[in-house]
């Protein structure tokens, strides 16, 4: 049940048909692990706290930078030099003191990975590169919980919502791509609010709309363009592995996923 | 020229002017079944087959742009509004970066020059 405070705080969503009290509730009891508070993190874990996401995990091993602010908008000036997960929980905490919060200040490697995404229901992707990526996304696939990727660079991103054992995980691509190319603020802002979108749509048993999909968020030409995306029956990952294109034998262990 | 293309992973793998017929066999698997929205047909072998008005890199990238918007997709490595290499792609032709070769982009593409055109992924946070 929620109480009083619950029912005013969360009035305009609770007011949203296929929500209400009930994807509320969800909400409330739901464990979700934000991978990096970088840009994206930032936003994530502010729109799922307010949302009301009962417990949050904040995992990061940085400290807030100046050169952060242009888009990790938790961190203000005073908090230079500090951990970024301990920051980040003091303001999430003020902005909804109903959430536990847990920061983990450690890079996520394969030692650490099943021990920070356990008993999380859903994976959010806050990281901001591709081999802790991979490592995350191994783990969640073994564990079955889902994941939603996002990545940014200047005015471009993506995002896809891997669901183990359903949809293409993040290595069925051998995805390339360079980093450290720049990000305006607003880039990770806008497709961290689209992971939280998702994240709130599987813990309140809604079907994401990007599972299967990869959206590419295009800001210079104002775009987003979703495409279909299939599993790699090939993927070490999530699949059987060394699988080859026999063209006709599409869906089986030795076809195209 | 003629061009066999095969959509990969990421990718689209390009063979200019095949001197024997290209087939899929012993490659890996497709997950971007969209890049076969113009042709439905060619999924099947794995293979898609493309006449294209001109030499160049840029008459081959503009071709197959032109191909894929009027079945609805929107692909276009070529930004129109640079006239360059949209930053969502990159273009290798046999292995080499379409940057470090003399004419980039206006390159002339000779007999079995693999090209592979790549989506890029965003890894920045």
């Amino acid at each position: 049940m929620l109480d009083r405070d619950e029912l005013v705080r969360y009035n305009r969503q609770l007011r949203i048909p296929d929500f209400g009290e009930e994807g509320q509730q969800k909400l409330k009891n739901s464990h979700v692990v934000i991978a990096g508070v970088g840009g994206l993190g930032c936003a994530s874990a502010t729109y799922l706290a307010a949302a009301g996401v009962g417990h949050i995990t904040i995992v990061d091993f940085d400290v807030v930078e100046l050169s952060n602010l242009n888009r990790q908008v938790l961190y203000w000036e005073e908090d230079i030099g500090a951990k970024k997960v301990v920051v980040a929980q003091k303001k999430l905490s003020k902005l909804n003191s109903t959430v536990e919060i847990t920061p983990i200040c450690a890079e996520i490697t394969e030692e650490n990975v099943y021990s920070v995404i356990d008993g999380a229901q859903v994976v959010v992707d806050g990281l901001d590169r591709l081999n802790a990526r991979l490592v995350l996304n191994a783990a969640c696939v073994k564990q079955k919980v889902p994941y939603v990727y996002g990545g940014v660079s200047r005015l471009r991103g993506m995002v896809t919502t891997i669901i183990p054992g359903e949809t293409p995980c993040l290595a069925c691509f051998n995805p390339e791509g360079p980093r450290g190319l720049g990000v305006l603020g607003i880039t990770p802002a806008l497709i961290a609010n689209l992971q939280a979108l998702e994240t709130i749509k599987l813990i309140i048993g809604q079907r994401p709309s990007l599972a299967g999909k990869l959206l590419l968020f295009n800001g210079n030409d104002m775009k987003f363009r979703v495409y279909d995306i299939e599993k790699n029956v090939g993927c070490k990952v999530c699949s059987q592995g060394a699988a080859r294109y026999t063209g006709k034998d599409r869906k089986g262990p030795q076809g195209e996923g | 020229m003629k061009a066999a293309i095969m959509p990969g992973f990421s990718e689209l793998i390009i063979i200019v002017n095949p001197a024997e017929k290209v087939t899929r066999e012993g490659l890996l698997t497709i997950n971007m079944p969209w890049l076969y929205a113009p042709w439905p047909d060619a999924r099947e072998k794995g293979v898609i087959e493309l006449e294209v008005e001109g030499e160049t890199l840029r008459a081959l990238l503009t071709t197959l742009a032109q191909v894929y918007r009027q079945a609805g997709v929107d692909f276009e490595p070529i930004n129109p509004g640079t006239n360059d290499m949209d930053e969502d792609y990159d273009v290798l032709i046999n292995g080499k970066n379409y940057v470090t070769i003399p004419h980039g982009i206006n390159t002339k593409l000779k007999d079995g020059d693999k090209v592979k055109v790549k989506i890029l992924w965003r890894w920045d946070g």
